[in-house]
């Protein structure tokens, strides 16, 4: 009898053991993005596709851009982060400052690296360690409501002196209500960058002393500038957007109207601004707009965004399949799509050839075309992007001169810089 | 008798752990938070009192975000307790259709807090929103609600005030436990309706104000989801409350220990808040059997 029982409990331990293996073959996995609803389907699409193919489970974390960040910090700091992650490039120095946030993605030998350029992997690496695959590369760029335009018998500007031409014209034939572009918060912003790139060709961090390239006087010269689009009534003010609340420009009847007739948005978000528009109302991406005497076009082209692995994560090399699956095999590519832009690993690229929408490709042609400085993730780190949001919305109010305005932005980014020396 | 025991501690077990875990632990660990400087991502580094001293000498938003967060308290729950007790009253009358209006009244409480009624009331108050269509159509001239930074609090307050139907229940069943024969000596004795709500009803409701205001009073200085949603704390920060503060110190820029820091320092204006009321309490509460009465 006790020897049946010990051969029993044997028995149970081997079937446990045998269990478990197969528990460590088919790995069940996270994998955590922010999107829209087409990215959405299509990540579960292509998820579910290369699971099936390495006998995994991927199960899909997908939320909207906004919180995202707030919940993967919480999740990194109780390291319950998924076992991939979509990361935006800006957050790399937030989670990963010495290299060691993520995953050593060139230990795990399921990814072929060969398909990204040397500078695609430096710009996903932190502290020489690549922490992060990228994705996409990415750029803000101009979409112009053509059908207004047209209405308005103007053609759409290829300068920002035919830009204030056409603008008086719409405000003429059209209404006062109509306005010829739209820029708050990070928008404002980046056409703030825009101006003072354009005129003075350099980025806003000098990267060889980790402060702010631009002087006082040059970046008041592009606070003025943002003022001058309100003076002359191309975009509507700060009190204006303030008093709809807090509503994102695709989510406004204006926009849908097309009495808002332009912005300067990310290539990649192309369908999210035409998708509301009005029967018959065409969006356009267009080259930038430059100003008169500019040394570049001052394009704010980055990686989109890159997908990292878990350093906690128990199935490190299962993740690291469906990661080289999703971005390398013909079966995450075509699921995939041009869901988040434009590929940058060469396969998916091959692969992808001219599929995709037309509109998101000529967005992606004139970001990758048009010149400009390189652009340092500290251009979107949380306090810096709150200094000049903050800072621009006191100078909208008349609160601060675009000189003081400059100079408060100024210290208050060298504060911040400072504590990355 | 001892199996008893084991029982009732059996079954207070899961709330006694909860307590711990979820709120005690957090609490102790985010006032040794409030002394390191901790960004989430690395190990806390011990500060001393730098927090604090940042917070009170060169912190400029903070003391915006404090006053108006104690701006916002201050109009917020005498606002709302007034009209509580003033539809209450109303209601606390044999009406028709009496129970429909309770609940009609009471449903706003349940959707308050939601996300759903904040985007709904950026809607209404939007420039072409519902309120200014109603001022239009009497005349008026229409008002930037969200987009001037002294009407925009105004307009977050509104939307607390108009969640006032927990306050109403227990206003509307204090009401209906007044003893109906001191209405009757009163009436006797000549007292009219304003004369008797003053002398009769409102001391005898005193401690149910007193404890609607402490609970009021404490929603009031957490109150985060109107603000978020509608106006983003703006604009020039005038609806930027400290529980706005601290999640964008905690969240968006990963200032842990400094956020803690804002939350203790909130926790000690509520509870400095509270005592106050508690202590004038003496003077204006009066609860059955008490001797000055």
């Amino acid at each position: 009898m006790k020897t049946a029982r010990i051969l029993a409990a044997l028995t149970g331990v081997a079937y446990g053991a045998l269990s478990l293996g197969a528990t460590a073959q088919a790995a069940e996995l996270r994998m955590a993005w922010w999107g829209g609803d087409s990215r959405h389907v299509a990540t579960q699409k292509a998820t579910a596709a290369c699971g099936q193919k390495y006998g995994h489970t991927v199960k899909g974390e997908f939320t909207g851009f906004d919180g995202y960040l707030e919940k993967l910090t919480t999740q990194m700091a109780g390291r319950t982060e998924s076992d991939i992650v979509q990361v935006n490039w800006p957050w790399l120095p937030l989670f990963s400052k010495n290299g060691e946030g993520f995953a050593d993605l060139r230990t795990l030998k399921a990814i072929d690296l060969t398909n990204w350029t040397e500078g695609d992997l430096a710009a996903g690496s932190m502290n020489g360690v690549l922490q992060g695959l990228s994705v996409s590369t990415t750029g803000r760029v101009f979409f112009f409501n053509a059908t207004t335009f047209e209405k308005a018998g103007v053609d759409i500007p290829k300068n920002w002196d035919e830009f204030f031409a056409a603008t008086a014209t719409i405000k003429d034939k059209l209404g006062k209500d109509h306005y010829t572009f739209n820029a708050v918060k990070e928008t404002a912003q980046l056409l703030v960058t825009l101006a003072v790139v354009q005129k003075t060709g350099k980025d806003l961090v000098d990267q060889t002393n980790n402060r702010v390239a631009w002087t006082p006087e040059e970046l008041a010269e592009g606070i003025s500038f943002l003022g001058k689009l309100v003076e002359t009534g191309a975009i509507r003010s700060q009190k204006e957007e303030a008093a709809d609340g807090n509503v994102n420009l695709f989510e406004k009847p204006a926009w849908a109207e097309g009495k808002v007739a332009g912005s300067y948005e990310w290539d990649s978000t192309y369908s999210k601004y035409a998708d509301p528009l009005e029967d018959g109302q065409v969006l356009k991406p267009v080259p930038m707009l430059k100003l008169a005497g500019a040394v570049t076009e001052g394009v704010y082209r980055k990686p989109s965004m890159v997908f990292s692995i878990s350093k906690n994560s128990k199935n490190q090399e299962a993740a690291a399949q469906i990661v080289n699956c999703l971005l390398n095999e013909p079966e995450g590519i075509d699921a995939l799509g041009t869901s988040r832009g434009l590929p940058a690993s060469k396969a998916a690229a091959a692969r992808l050839g001219d599929k995709g929408e037309a509109e998101v490709r000529a967005a992606n042609a004139i970001v990758m075309a048009a010149t400009g400085p390189t652009v340092s993730p500290f251009n979107e780190h949380p306090e810096i992007r709150a200094a000049f949001i903050d800072t621009l919305e006191e100078y909208a109010y008349g609160q601060l001169t675009a000189q003081e305005a400059a100079q408060q932005i100024i210290d208050t980014v060298n504060d911040v810089l400072a504590e990355f020396d | 008798m001892k199996m008893q025991r084991l029982l009732g501690l059996g079954y207070l077990t899961p709330y006694i752990v909860g307590l711990l875990v979820f709120t005690a632990i957090p609490f102790i660990g985010s006032l040794y938070l409030s002394f390191t400087s901790y960004d989430l991502m690395s190990e806390p580094r011990w500060t001393g009192l730098a927090n604090y001293e940042r917070l009170f000498t060169r912190d400029r938003t903070f003391i915006k975000s404090l006053n108006v967060t104690l701006l916002y308290v201050f109009l917020t729950v005498p606002l709302k307790l007034a009209f509580a007790l003033f539809i209450a009253a109303i209601l606390n009358y044999k009406l028709m259709f009496i129970g429909l209006f309770r609940t009609a009244f009471y449903v706003p409480s349940i959707l308050g807090g939601s996300i759903a009624i904040a985007v709904l009331w950026r809607y209404i108050f939007a420039t072409e929103g519902l309120a200014n269509m109603a001022l239009a159509t009497l005349g008026l001239s229409p008002v930037d609600w969200f987009g001037d930074p002294t009407n925009a609090l105004f307009t977050i307050t509104l939307l607390r005030c108009w969640q006032f139907g927990s306050a109403m229940v227990i206003f509307l069943a204090a009401l209906q436990s007044i003893d109906k024969s001191l209405y009757e000596a009163a009436a006797i004795d000549g007292a009219g309706k304003v004369r008797t709500f003053f002398f009769i009803t409102l001391p005898l409701l005193t401690p149910v104000i007193f404890f609607n205001l402490i609970m009021q009073m404490v929603q009031a200085f957490q109150e985060f989801n109107g603000p978020y949603i509608i106006t983003q704390g703006g604009p020039l920060k005038s609806t930027y409350l400290l529980p706005l503060y601290i999640y964008d110190e905690a969240f968006k820029k990963f200032n842990m220990g400094y956020a803690s820091s804002i939350a203790w320092v909130l926790f000690a204006i509520i509870t400095v808040l509270t005592l106050v009321a508690f202590w004038s309490s003496k003077k204006w509460v009066f609860y059955a059997g008490d001797k000055r009465s």
